[in-house]
């Protein structure tokens, strides 16, 4: 599935990653390759030598009131905070923009499932006594990307996706569509996740903490897209283009060799390429990549569902500009991406 | 690119500034062309169809798991399933309740189209929206780990709302596109608008989009804490009405470009002529209450379909029954048809579903496309007495003939996630 279609402008990121909070932290653990993951707390009774990519030392009032902050579930707090972020690197004023035309796509991995579990425990251990409506309107995915509306007044397009390891990247291409199809001017994407105690249990009882759920991490990748001349009109700093976004659903068996061909195009070798998920794994590996420099974000940072938005900030902090870079993200039953990225005037070394 | 204000006044009426030219004209005509379900009203399009026409409500008792704490013990569950009728057991054993709710109708709605014959794998796509997915099965898990420490895994496997999806590609050999829309109550609707919306570009030849979900502890007990639950079946815009009624199903349509549809001789059940997703930015739970953000999701859905209001014969509402909704729906309406409301009429079908929270849309949208092409505007069941507020045409002292072509169907979510389809016959 090809959409070479298209030319939009990415004009603002906002990172929050167990390297720390913005992308300045993101840039020095990019240069430096130096995992940021820290040993899974042994009470956990998961076993020992297993890392996960847990966001410490996040002081929540430096962003948001404590009384308001308590409405949030923590994958809500991160997209509140990142799309603030993102909005602010953008150098957008929404108290001065038409707020239908500013929406937001999301993807979104283990969201809403802490309220669910603390939810549910409270009823199965204290009956119906034990219901607290507060938590249940947070149990829903939508909840990071709703919050983010909400709280920042977009309202444009909104919608999230769960899409296994590609969650950020279906978000991604569905702003795209937005944005050329006139439905918005600022389109907010990327992806957001958490991660508790109940989902290493629960990857630790699955048998995937050596496997998909190996270093699993949490944080909220967001960049703001728009057309590349609305970019120019408003002068704002465009730090890349998305020149194409191709996506196969899965690589159906005996007809894979015709899957990779549609994902991967047909341009030459890529010198910079981005794996997201599970793409590092692949087998056999796309050999039209096998000579790129990777940015592996996953071995610094860990992976999550929505990695893809970490991943793909990731690939543009390490362009320059006018360069071609690819963002390859893979799951293991599917979806595929191939993004394709041009390293943008105001690129920031 | 010409101006919007070079363009004729009546375009300029048409399709407001946001739009440009370019893309009316241009715009593909989106067929469907097959249609699955598998609901608590129906465990097929034909026995649907029967529900819908003959205004049947499948709300009654729910035995999945203890509903004896909560004011609401009733919903439109699916009765006498069983997984092994439609699958081997070791397949059964691998999907959740909503995944196989969703294979099942996938799998209804591709034979009735007959396009994986036509087209390469590559070439279709599927698109679900997801609701609480597999969670009536990760609560066994909780349950089992708070009692014993120790829950079988097998349970968690379709925790994920995106499983549905990769299931249904992975049984019919889908390879185009993947993904999972998760925006509460409008998940389905929008995943059908995405899925228009990917084959308008020419990214796919046919999208297989729609949704499921089932019945949970969580969202039943959810509801209830809310206090949003009505203990009769939901009697939408009625007097006295206290809420919901929940349901569980799935619901799926075949859609493709309407020239490649009639090339190869398929059946065109209706269209998909456009949708709108907007955000409220109000409020997690409750609808912005003067209802001009719902009225501006329909609104842009009307415009998006390159028509006018006029054209519009009624709206399959969101009409949950709870207090609020109906009324804000009721206002919506006002706003975006002025007064020619009292002419289009403004229907809930979940009288007869329940609620269905991740298919609700999708199942509404197969509603609709059959109440257009049957010519009736369906029913809006369990009617209690007329409430001054909801004070506009609900059909509910039975359903009506119409002549009228096209119709909206609204979802409207948790997190003022809202979606407005337009349906024509």
């Amino acid at each position: 599935m090809n959409g070479k279609e298209m030319s939009i402008a990415v004009t603002g990121l906002a990172a929050i990653s167990p390297a720390g909070l913005g992308t300045g932290p993101l840039r020095e653990a990019l240069a430096d390759g130096k995992s940021r993951l820290e040993p899974i707390p042994e009470d956990f009774g998961v076993g020992s030598g297993y890392l996960w990519g847990k966001i410490g030392n996040f002081k929540v009032s430096d962003f948001i009131p404590p009384l308001k902050a308590r409405k949030f579930d923590r994958c809500s707090l991160f997209a509140v905070i990142a799309a603030g972020m993102a909005l602010r690197d953008a150098g957008m004023d929404t108290g001065s923009t038409d707020p239908t035309r500013i929406g937001i796509v999301l993807g979104c991995g283990f969201g809403g499932i802490a309220n669910s579990e603390e939810f549910l425990r409270s009823y199965f251990t204290r009956g119906a006594e034990g219901l607290a409506p507060m938590l249940f309107p947070n149990t829903v995915p939508n909840a990071p990307a709703s919050n983010a509306s909400i709280e920042h007044g977009l309202k444009g397009p909104n919608v999230t996706f769960v899409e296994r390891f590609c969650s950020a990247e279906s978000a991604l291409m569905m702003a795209c569509r937005f944005i050329r199809e006139d439905r918005a001017d600022i389109m907010l994407t990327g992806g957001v996740d958490e991660l508790n105690p109940l989902m290493i249990k629960a990857f630790g009882a699955l048998g995937q903490l050596r496997g998909h759920a190996r270093n699993f991490s949490e944080g909220a990748g967001i960049l703001v897209l728009e057309k590349t001349g609305h970019a120019r009109e408003r002068n704002a700093d465009i730090l890349a283009e998305i020149e194409d976004v191709r996506t196969v659903g899965s690589l159906v068996k005996g007809l894979e060799a015709e899957g990779m061909s549609r994902l991967l195009g047909a341009g030459g070798a890529c010198p910079l390429v981005s794996l997201s998920g599970v793409a590092e794994e692949m087998k056999p590996f796309p050999e039209t990549l096998a000579s790129a420099r990777f940015v592996r974000t996953g071995v610094i940072l860990g992976r999550s569902l929505a990695m893809g938005g970490l991943s793909m900030i990731s690939l543009i902090l390490s362009m320059s500009p006018g360069q071609n870079a690819m963002h390859f993200a893979a799951s293991p039953e599917g979806p595929y991406y191939a993004i394709d990225f041009r390293g943008g005037a105001s690129v920031r070394q | 690119m010409i101006s919007y204000e070079a363009l004729p006044r009546t375009i300029r009426a048409v399709r407001g500034p946001p739009f440009p030219l370019l893309n009316f004209m241009m715009k593909k005509s989106i067929a469907i062309t097959g249609l699955g379900i598998f609901c608590a009203a129906g465990k097929s399009v034909a026995g649907f169809t029967g529900s819908l026409l003959g205004g049947r409500s499948a709300i009654g008792p729910v035995d999945l798991f203890d509903v004896a704490p909560f004011p609401g013990k009733i919903g439109a569950q699916v009765r006498n399933y069983d997984p092994t009728s439609y699958f081997d057991r070791r397949t059964a054993a691998k999907l959740s309740r909503a995944d196989q709710f969703g294979v099942i109708a996938a799998g209804e709605a591709l034979a009735d189209s007959g396009v994986r014959d036509s087209y390469s794998p590559y070439d279709i796509g599927v698109c679900m929206g997801a609701g609480a997915a597999g969670m009536l099965q990760g609560e066994h898990w909780l349950r089992e780990t708070i009692s014993n420490g120790k829950g079988h895994p097998s349970l968690l496997r379709g925790i994920l709302p995106d499983r549905t999806t990769t299931a249904i590609s992975e049984m019919y050999r889908l390879g185009g596109y993947q993904g999972s829309i998760t925006t509460a109550c409008s998940s389905s609707a929008t995943a059908i608008g995405w899925g228009a919306d990917l084959i308008a570009t020419g990214r796919l030849k046919a999208v297989l989009c729609g949704g499921s979900d089932a019945l949970s502890i969580l969202t039943f007990a959810g509801f209830n804490s809310l206090r949003v639950v009505d203990w009769e079946p939901c009697s939408p815009f009625s007097l006295g009405r206290r809420g919901i009624s929940l349901g569980e199903g799935a619901a799926c349509l075949v859609l493709e470009e309407e020239t490649a549809a009639l090339e190869r001789g398929a059946v065109i059940y209706g269209r998909v002529l456009g949708y709108a997703v907007a955000g409220e930015a109000h409020h997690m739970t409750a609808p912005e209450p003067t209802g001009t953000e719902a009225s501006r999701a329909m609104a842009d859905a009307i415009r998006n379909a390159g028509i006018t209001p006029e054209e519009i014969g009624w709206v399959n509402a969101h009409g949950t029954g709870t207090p609020l909704n109906d009324v804000v729906e009721t206002m919506a309406m006002k706003m975006v048809f002025g007064n020619r409301v009292s002419d289009v009429p403004l229907v809930s079908t979940k009288g007869l579903t329940g609620h269905c929270l991740g298919a609700a849309g999708a199942i509404e949208a197969l509603a609709t496309v059959i109440a257009l092409k049957a010519g009736l505007i369906p029913q809006t069941l369990n009617y209690r007495g007329a409430d001054p507020e909801c004070d506009i045409e609900y059909c509910h002292g039975g359903g009506r003939r119409s002549t009228m072509g096209v119709a909206l169907s609204n979802s409207f979510a948790f997190g003022g996630n809202t979606t407005s389809l337009v349906l024509g016959k």
